[in-house]
């Protein structure tokens, strides 16, 4: 018992048992409620229901309408749990950052290669997070959703997905650290 | 009300996994691209090993039925990958 406490207070997990741990809640998400972990259709979901308020016109697509329908998904409220559990991780190894300073760029080896501005480290993630968006709407599905979630159904898709990201990826990473790489 | 707990309660297992391999770290995502720091794969393929398991075991025994399987359209499926990868590098998602 002492032992397993430890555990949950380490910072680091093994990946192995972090992702056994992950394995289980897929397991228990497809059995329990039928549904597929996913993060990146929620923020569709979301921005579809602002969309619809704002600009009804813009947003009447095939899209919008049947393949991402906005509001208030199982996805969205995944999103939140996913919030609250990563903060509960941090606070259980003592790393939550909320409210202290530098929290905005904690990243030495972000700083190391950017600069410790924070606003680079805002404008590239608003960037990074456009493109990560707008492929996940290409491919079906992101990291979680199509990876791993289409990955443990053997769908074929995932693989693809898999194939695709880590080949431009290894390729961007080149790029940015150049002769640091 | 399980349609609203059960989502919640899985997003929090959810998100603590991630956050206790490292995946919420910018230097975690990177460096699996830079091959100096596997835990991204790791971490990924024994959650993969272990729900693929899983998953088939209970649907031989007839307990569950497979949601919608994400659609394979090659082209799709691979440009989108490629475009995640800039993006995924890029910021550390």
């Amino acid at each position: 018992m002492k032992f397993i406490l430890n555990y949950i207070r380490k910072e680091e997990w093994s990946p192995y048992v972090a992702g056994i741990l992950l394995g289980l809640v897929g397991i228990g998400a497809v059995w329990v409620s039928d549904s597929l972990l996913g993060a990146s259709g929620a923020f569709e979901n979301i921005a579809g229901m602002i969309g619809k308020a704002v600009a009804p016109a813009a947003f009447d697509t095939m899209y919008f309408n049947f393949i991402m329908p906005p509001g208030i998904t199982y996805g969205v409220l995944l999103l939140v749990g996913v919030f609250f559990g990563g903060m509960i991780g941090a606070a259980t190894s003592g790393t939550l950052l909320w409210g202290k300073k530098g929290a905005a760029n904690s990243d030495a080896q972000w700083k190391r290669i950017f600069g410790p501005q924070v606003w680079k480290r805002w404008v590239l993630a608003f960037v990074g997070a456009i493109i990560l968006e707008y492929a996940a709407g290409i491919a079906g599905g992101c990291t979680s959703g199509l990876a791993i979630s289409g990955g443990m159904l053997l769908a074929p898709a995932a693989f693809l997905f898999i194939m695709g990201m880590f080949a431009s990826g290894i390729l961007t990473a080149l790029i940015i650290y150049r002769k640091n790489y | 009300m399980a349609t609203v707990v059960l989502p919640l309660f899985f997003g929090v297992f959810f998100g603590f996994a991630l956050n206790k391999a490292g995946l919420t770290k910018y230097n975690k995502i990177v460096n699996v691209f830079r091959f100096t720091d596997l835990a991204v794969l790791k971490f990924m393929m024994t959650a993969l090993v272990v729900a693929m398991i899983g998953l088939y075991a209970l649907r031989s025994l007839g307990l569950l039925t497979f949601p919608n399987v994400p659609a394979t359209y090659i082209v799709g499926n691979l440009v989108g990958g490629l475009i995640f990868g800039v993006g995924m590098a890029l910021t550390g998602y």
